[in-house]
This record gives C-alpha cells, sequence and structure tokens, in this order.
C-alpha cells in the first residue's frame, strides 16, 4: 500500500508540470494587450499602466519593455488615424525593414494585406521620457522576481537579496503584497533581511541578523561569516552574527546529513534492485551467475530500444538495420512518447529473462553441482555477451533519456530530492514486496522454496526440480532486466556497465546472508548508506568504496554467513 | 625422488623438457643464423617469457584450486603487485634518461613531486626490490588468508572475497595519490641491472631467468604436493570437516598454501614486467584473475602440467585470434571457456583419460548389451507378470 500512495504522490507531482503548457499561450496574448495598452495610453496615464505590466510575466513582456526602454519601439499610424506599436523585423536585401505588430506578432501590413516596409530614417519611435524609463526598469525588476515559475521566482528574489542593494527593499515589499506562494513569501523575507544586513544602522543590522539565524538562512552563510569575522564591526553585530553563523551551521550540518542518507537509501535501492535478481539465483539456487550484470544490460538495452520505438525508430548500426513499427514514431514532447519507459519496464523483464532461460538451458543446466564452475562458464558468458553488445549496439554508451516525470526535483527543508531517486526508492520496495509475496505466497514460491531448502526430496515429492530451476533462473535474470531499465535512467547503458555492478552486488548477497531476502534488504541499504556518508566525509569516492570493502571483509569476520544466516543442521552446506 | 614415489619417466620427460625449454630455445636464439630454419626470433623470445610468467602465475593458481580447492580469484593481484614492487625499482633505475632528465620518476615530476616519497627510498636497491618482489604480496595474502581461514570463510565465498579484494586494489591503484602512477603505471624502463632492457642478450638472459623460475616453481610444487603436507591439503579439498575432525589446523594449511600462490604469482609479475615494458593496474582488474583462472580450468586442474599448457594455450590462442579476428575474438574466448567447462572438466590434460574412460564405459555397456542378449532374458510384461 506504501509504494501505491508514494506513486499517487509522485503522479500528483506531476499535474501542475502538465498544466503550465496550455496556460502559455493565453498568457501572452494578455500580456501583449497590456503593453499595447499602455504604449497607446495618454502620457500622463502611461507610468501607471507600465507599474501594472509586471502581472504578465511572459517574454514578450520582458522582450517588450526592454525594447522601449532603448528607443526600438516604433508607432505606425495608419491612413485611418489608429496607431499600431511594433517591433523591428530584420532588414530586407532592399535596406528596408518590416515591423512585427505588438498586438500579435504578425507583419506589419496595409489595408489591401501586403508587407509595409520603411526606410529606416522613417521611422517614428514611441516617446520616452526619464520619468518612464525609470517606471520601466522598476517593472522589469519586478517581472524578474514575479517569473510564473515559483523556483526561478525564488532564485530572483534570493539574487536580489546576494545583491544587497537598499534600493530593492520596496521592490520586495511590493512583491511580498501580491505573492501568494508561502514559500516564496519566505524567501523574499530572507532576501530583505539579507539586504538589511548592508544598512549602516547598527539595530537594523542585529535584527537582521537575528532574523536570518531564526530563519537558518543557508544563502545568508558567506555574508554573515564575513560580518562575524570583519574586525570593524560594532561587537553587538559580531556576536549576533557570530549567534546566526552557529545557527545556520547547525541546519547545514543536518541537511547536508539528511541528504546524505537520502542519497544513500537511493543508491542502496539501486544495489537493492541490482542485487535481488543476484539474491535469487545465487542466493536461492546456489548458480554464480557472473553474466547477471549483463543481464541487467539487457534490460538496459531493451529500455533503449523501447524508446528508439516510440521516437524516431530503432537503429542497428552494424546490420544496417533500422525499423519503426507503423503507428509509432512519436514527436518528443507527446505525452505517448514520454510514456515509453512504462511500457519499457515490461519489455526488459521480459527479454532478460528469455536470455535467462536460454542460459539455463544451454549451459547452468549442467553446473548445478559444480557451483565454482558455474562462475567460470557464466564468466564466458558474460565475456561473449559483452562483445555482442558491442556488435549489436556499437562499443560507445548509448543515449536512454529520461521522460520529463522522473526529471527535476523538488525541496523539503533546504534537502533536494530528485524525482528519479526518489522513485527508485519506490520502485525498490515495489519489487521487494513483488518478491517477496511470489516466494510466500504463490504455489511457485512454494515450489521455490522447496527445491532450494532439499533438492532431492522435492524430486522425491513429485516436484518437477529442472522447471522449477528454470523458472526461478528466469526470474531471477528478469529481476536484473528491470535493474537494468531503471539504471538506464540514472546511470549510462554500455557493453560494460554490467561489470561496473556485478562486485558489488556479490558483495549485498553474501553481507545480507544468502538465500534471505531481508538480509538483502538490508544489506543494500546499509552499504548504500555507508557509502555514501564516507564519500561525503573523505570527498574521496574511491578511497570510500575501499574502506567499504575492507569493512565487509572485517564484518564477515563476526558474521561469516552474512547477516541472517540459513540455519541448518547440515555439516556441509 | 623415489621415495617420494616420482616414477623415472615422469622424471625424464620432465627433465627433457626443462632442458629444452631452459637451454635449447634460448640457444637457438644466440647461437644460429637468422636465416636458418631453426632460428628462434628475439621476438619470440620475448613472446615466449611472458608466455612462461603467466605460467608461473598459473601453477600457483593450480595450487590453491586443483590442490587445496581454494579457487581465489585475486591471484593477478599478488601478480601485479610483484610486478609493482620490481617496476619500482626499474622505474628508479631510469635515472636522468627520463625525459624531464630528473632522478625522480617521470610521472612524479608531472604530478608535481619535488622529492622521492619515502616508501620509494628502499626500492634503489636490487635486492630490496627482489625481496619485496615476494614480500608484498606475501603479507598481503597472509593478513587477508589469515582474516578469512580464520572465520571459515570457503567455496564460493572465498572466492567472491578474493574478489572484493582485487577490486578494491584496482580502484586503489588508479588514484595518482598513491603514488604509483595511476592509471598510467610504470613504463619507459631503460635499464635492469645495469644492462639495456631492450638489448635482445638481456630478454635472453630474461627469458632463461623466467623458465628457470618456471621449472623451480614446477619442481617446489610437485615436491610439495607428494609430502605429508601434499595429501593434507587435498583432504582439505575433499573433505575440510573430516580434517579438522582428525585433529589438524585446516586453517594453517590452506593459509600456507595461499601465501606461497601469491609469492608464487609475485614473482612472475615481476619477471613479467621487464619483458612485456609495462605495469598498470588494469593488469589487477577483476577480469585478469578471471581470466587466469580459466587457464588453469582449459588446461586441467588438479595436475601441474595443466596450468602450464593451459596458460601457454590461451595466451597463443588469445594473441593469435585477436590479430586475426579483432572483432570477435572475445567471443571466441568466451565459448572456448563455456566448452571447456561443460564438456571437459579435466582440460587438455585430462582430455585422453576422459576419452579411455568414455570408451570403456561404452564398451562395458556394449559388453552387457551382448550378454543380455546371450542369456536371452525376456522382458517382463507387467499385466500378466509372466514371460511372453
Amino acid at each position: 500500500m506504501k509504494c501505491f500512495s508514494l506513486c499517487l504522490v509522485i503522479l500528483l507531482a506531476m499535474l501542475p508540470a502538465a498544466g503550465r503548457g496550455a496556460d502559455a499561450g493565453k498568457n501572452e496574448t494578455a500580456a501583449r494587450a497590456a503593453l499595447e495598452q499602455a504604449i497607446l495610453a495618454p502620457e500622463d496615464d502611461q507610468a501607471k499602466a507600465i507599474g501594472g505590466l509586471d502581472e504578465y510575466p511572459t517574454a514578450i513582456m520582458r522582450e517588450g519593455l526592454d525594447a522601449w526602454r532603448r528607443g526600438s519601439l516604433y508607432l505606425y499610424t495608419a491612413p485611418d488615424g489608429s496607431r499600431i506599436p511594433y517591433r523591428l523585423d530584420a532588414p530586407g536585401p532592399d535596406g528596408l525593414v518590416g515591423g512585427l505588430r505588438i498586438a500579435d506578432g504578425l507583419p506589419l501590413q496595409d489595408a489591401a494585406g501586403t508587407a509595409l516596409r520603411f526606410k529606416e530614417k522613417d521611422l517614428e519611435p514611441v516617446d520616452t521620457s526619464a520619468k518612464l524609463r525609470k517606471a520601466i526598469k522598476s517593472a522589469l525588476d519586478l517581472l524578474a522576481l514575479s517569473d510564473p515559475d515559483p523556483e526561478a521566482r525564488k532564485n530572483a528574489i534570493l539574487k536580489t537579496g546576494m545583491q544587497q542593494r537598499v534600493a530593492s527593499i520596496p521592490l520586495l515589499e511590493a512583491r511580498l503584497q501580491k505573492e501568494t506562494a508561502r514559500s516564496v513569501k519566505n524567501s523574499i523575507n530572507e532576501a530583505m533581511a539579507l539586504i538589511r544586513l548592508a544598512m549602516p544602522d547598527e539595530t537594523a543590522k542585529v535584527a537582521a541578523l537575528e532574523e536570518l539565524g531564526k530563519m537558518q538562512s543557508l544563502a545568508s552563510k558567506s555574508l554573515v561569516q564575513k560580518l562575524a569575522k570583519d574586525e570593524t564591526a560594532p561587537p553587538a553585530v559580531r556576536k549576533a552574527a557570530g549567534r546566526t553563523l552557529a545557527s545556520i551551521e547547525e541546519h547545514l550540518f543536518w541537511v547536508d546529513f539528511l541528504g546524505t542518507i537520502f542519497r544513500g537509501v537511493s543508491l542502496g535501492s539501486v544495489l537493492l534492485v541490482v542485487a535481488l535478481g543476484l539474491a535469487i539465483t545465487f542466493g536461492l539456487m546456489g548458480v554464480i551467475n557472473m553474466a547477471h550484470g549483463e543481464m541487467m544490460v539487457v534490460g538496459g538495452y531493451a529500455t533503449y530500444l523501447v524508446q528508439a520505438v516510440f521516437g524516431s525508430g530503432a537503429a542497428l548500426a552494424p546490420f544496417g538495420w533500422s525499423f519503426t513499427l507503423p503507428g509509432f514514431g512519436f514527436a518528443e514532447t507527446s505525452v505517448a512518447y514520454q510514456s515509453y519507459f512504462i511500457f519499457a519496464l515490461p519489455v526488459a523483464f521480459i527479454s532478460a529473462a528469455l536470455v535467462g532461460l536460454l542460459l539455463e538451458r544451454s549451459v547452468i543446466q549442467f553446473l548445478y553441482r559444480r557451483p565454482l564452475e558455474s562462475l567460470l562458464a557464466t564468466w564466458g558468458v558474460s565475456l561473449v555477451m559483452q562483445q555482442m553488445f558491442r556488435l549489436v549496439f556499437g562499443p560507445a554508451n548509448v543515449p536512454v533519456y529520461s521522460p520529463n516525470w522522473l526529471l527535476g526535483s523538488f525541496v523539503v527543508n533546504d534537502i533536494t530530492m530528485n524525482y528519479n531517486r526518489v522513485f527508485v526508492i519506490g520502485f525498490a520496495i515495489l519489487i521487494v514486496l513483488g518478491t517477496a509475496l511470489l516466494l510466500a505466497r504463490t504455489p511457485l514460491g512454494l515450489l521455490i522454496r522447496a527445491v532450494m531448502q532439499n533438492r532431492a526430496m522435492a524430486s522425491c515429492l513429485g516436484v518437477r526440480t529442472e522447471r522449477v530451476n528454470l523458472l526461478t533462473f528466469a526470474f531471477g535474470s528478469g529481476l536484473a532486466g528491470l535493474a537494468g531499465a531503471f539504471l538506464s535512467q540514472i546511470g549510462n547503458i554500455g557493453p560494460s556497465t554490467g561489470q561496473t555492478y556485478i562486485v558489488d552486488c556479490f558483495m549485498v548477497v553474501v553481507v545480507g546472508g544468502v538465500g534471505n531476502l531481508l538480509g538483502t534488504v538490508i544489506s543494500a541499504l546499509g552499504i548504500g548508506t555507508i557509502d555514501q556518508i564516507l564519500q561525503t566525509l573523505l570527498r574521496n569516492p574511491v578511497i570510500g568504496k575501499v574502506l567499504v570493502l575492507v569493512g565487509i571483509i572485517l564484518f564477515l569476520q563476526w558474521r561469516p554467513q552474512g547477516l541472517f544466516a540459513t540455519r541448518s543442521r547440515g555439516l556441509e552446506s | 625422488m623415489k621415495a617420494l614415489g616420482v616414477s623415472q619417466r615422469e622424471v625424464g620427460i620432465g627433465a627433457f623438457l626443462a632442458f629444452g625449454l631452459v637451454v635449447v630455445i634460448p640457444c637457438l636464439n644466440a647461437f644460429t643464423p637468422e636465416a636458418s630454419a631453426l632460428h628462434v626470433s628475439g621476438f619470440s623470445i620475448n613472446l615466449w617469457g611472458q608466455y612462461l610468467c603467466l605460467a608461473i602465475a598459473a601453477i600457483g593458481i593450480d595450487l590453491l584450486w586443483g590442490y587445496t580447492g581454494l579457487l581465489s580469484l585475486g591471484q593477478m593481484l599478488f601478480f601485479a603487485l610483484g610486478g609493482y614492487a620490481f617496476g619500482m625499482h626499474l622505474m628508479l633505475m631510469i635515472g636522468k634518461l627520463g625525459q624531464n632528465n630528473s632522478d625522480l620518476p617521470d610521472f612524479m615530476v608531472f604530478l608535481g613531486y619535488n622529492r622521492l616519497p619515502s616508501h620509494w627510498e628502499p626500492f634503489y636497491s636490487f635486492t630490496f626490490a627482489a625481496a619485496a618482489v615476494f614480500l608484498v604480496p606475501g603479507l598481503l595474502a597472509l593478513i587477508f588468508g589469515f582474516l578469512a581461514f580464520r572465520s571459515r570463510i570457503r567455496g564460493v565465498y572465498f572466492s567472491i572475497l578474493t574478489q572484493a579484494l582485487t577490486y578494491a586494489a584496482c580502484l586503489l591503484f588508479f588514484r595518482n595519490e598513491l603514488t604509483f602512477g595511476g592509471n598510467n603505471g610504470f613504463t619507459d624502463f631503460k635499464t635492469i641491472l645495469g644492462a639495456g632492457i631492450w638489448n635482445p642478450a638481456t630478454q635472453r638472459g630474461l627469458y632463461m631467468v623466467t623458465a628457470i623460475s618456471l621449472v623451480a616453481c614446477y619442481v617446489f610444487c610437485r615436491w610439495l604436493t607428494l609430502t605429508r603436507f601434499g595429501k593434507v591439503q587435498r583432504a582439505v579439498r575433499d573433505s575440510e570437516n573430516r580434517v579438522l575432525f582428525s585433529g589438524y589446523a585446516a586453517a594453517n594449511y590452506k593459509l600456507f598454501t595461499f601465501v606461497a600462490a601469491a609469492m608464487i604469482a609475485g614473482l612472475g609479475g615481476a619477471l613479467y614486467v621487464p619483458q612485456v615494458g609495462i605495469i598498470n593496474p588494469s593488469y589487477m582488474t577483476p577480469a585478469r584473475s578471471l581470466e587466469a583462472v580459466v587457464w588453469v580450468a582449459v588446461g586441467g586442474r588438479g595436475t601441474l602440467i595443466g596450468p602450464i599448457v593451459g596458460a601457454i594455450g590461451v595466451n597463443m590462442l588469445k594473441s593469435w585470434a585477436s590479430r586475426a579476428y579483432p572483432a570477435y575474438w572475445p567471443i571466441i574466448l568466451g565459448l572456448l571457456f563455456i566448452l571447456v567447462v561443460i564438456f571437459m572438466p579435466k582440460g587438455i590434460v585430462g582430455l585422453p583419460e576422459q576419452i579411455r574412460g568414455c570408451l570403456a564405459r561404452k564398451r562395458k555397456r556394449m559388453h552387457e548389451r551382448r550378454e543380455a542378449e546371450a542369456l536371452e532374458i525376456a522382458p517382463v510384461d507387467p499385466a500378466k507378470g509372466t514371460a511372453r
């Protein structure tokens, strides 16, 4: 249930993004109309009209106002006396220029419908005055602060704050009146406090510092730090700055720490998804599949192919093949193309499971009694598969684009969470639950457990162990394929991608305890988190990784069978 | 020799092959004219020197895997460590002949070092470097083996852990901070013991040292497996628990074998580096160690001649295939491994025995059938319960 609600949250989060595109056209028309009105307004009302223009935060408004300020907006008086403001089009070869109407962006035409062309010296610019230019400037500043995207708005506001120009305070106050989003309001307060920090008045400074400390503003850290170190500043200010700095640094520590945990859990989830298939084939069946990484890559390439088929068609370079499916070939922005990933998941699972089926029949079935040799034979398989990938898809990584709804991030209490990282966590939960249910609640799961516990006895009781082996191996490989589909969203897919993960995967399974899914989950999350924490602490990914591996070796001193050992009375397990 | 139960024939054949490798081939290189059909070119000497180094490492793997049942996926790490230890000496011997005309190795100048790191100093001495070739891999194997065997990590888990160790070391050696040249490693060697390293005579000498080392390793391992120690070793392979119950400290036997195999690998690596002229972290990747294990599997484990045959054979195949079919050689190699593991569990050396066994079984079946026909035992009809 947890995972479903998580998916729902993600889907809901996507909705506003979809709606944004439709609004843009309407906003632009309104902005053009308002701008034209302001230009044509009587001189006395113009400044007032300009003051209201920041309500239309669009590109055309910004460009139009900027052109006006620089005197490159022009007026055309039609024969019937009406006046049409326009911008210049690119000059033609004859030295004459055409105009683009502000009202709708179309070329300026006379009544007969032929485009009007002017000589440069005949142009009539729109009047400006010092007062108007000032109004336009402040409207432009406000426009920057009123971008329709709250994130962009927050950035612009904080930028204004960091510039510490006292003149910006009235602008920010004006914006505060209109602002509806709470997070942006907070940013405005933060920006104003930042600006007040630059005021000469001591009490204002201290008040601003206290406010910033209460807000635990990360943006102010460098400024506060400077103030705390400033020998010339009054002692009260320095003291307040020290207090604020301590508060900010404490906050920063928690943000870093929780951010690291979040990244660690998501890295652990990736490991978990990749290692789960191995936990099945290695943990349950005892087959050491060195080609597990390549199974994953099969899933990755399947995702790539699905994406290509949904897009402009798949091309396999070495054979000169390219194919498209009738009815496919969607535009990049279309909903159908964006949904390719949903379809890629089952395709990745099935293709990897089929390869697993083939591998089991052709190689593994002869080696169930010889685990060490299955290691060597499957390594041979992995060599062959890697080279096949190279021949079919080329030696370079293939580009797999994430659908838009997996891009981007959201911020909770200054901790950035990427959608794709949240998605991998949810996805891992889903897969683990599915696998656990399959093993615990289905007839196949019962058979798998029976064969794993005692192959000979299961066989005596009429279980077709060969078929169970086949299905289990295919299922494990399919899980690897799913992991590959997922990896294509956060990493690269290339012929040797599998090799990067294989050692880590085996570690996860060994530490977790062979034949135990819960152990695999805990060890994957643990290893992922510890890896991230060490990387952050040491600022060196390699040393962190080496320490993790050394830690694992030492851990196995304490628990040679892993976290959760399968208890058995057998002497030789 | 007789006391150990080695037949006259084995000693004879062994001595003949050893004489051929150590004396005849270098003589053919040195004393025959180049046009002669018997002439062995300098290129071949160098190439065979490399093969023999790999064969030395393979013997170590077999001592571990074939005789003690420990599949280590980290033998090429020890090989590379031996190579690095000797490579450090060779780097220092370049002296001012390097590109930067400095006493420091070129990569250190490039990385902005002003003076030699203190752990490099002793490697000016050839003796120290030669000792390090054995001690560095041996020490690492001792520490790792002690921890692993103490907690009774065995079978597949041992393999996976050694692979992790290799992977960790490989990642470390790719870093520049380790002062071992990062991913470029060591190269551009100039002299060894005062002689130009690429002189035909030096290469011939290196080849001879390699061949002698190979023979020595073979003799040592053969002797070891014939002693009481070797018996316990094989007992550990076949049933460790029974060895424990009989009062033997299996862990100590395993530890000794592991350290010995690591030192043998280190020796192979140290001889390999001056002949191939480069050592870098790519020799440490887990894939290299797996490949080395496959040589042993192909040649035939559990025999000491098998790994030598496998190492030389697979590498010859590799250098031929990678030239003749550059796009397909990994596929050829991979398929070979799969087929050998599935159909030839005893490798090339075990092939005659396998065929003999196969034929014997077939003959036995034929014989049984003929006997059954002769006795005319009629099949029983289950419905009636009487003979038809």
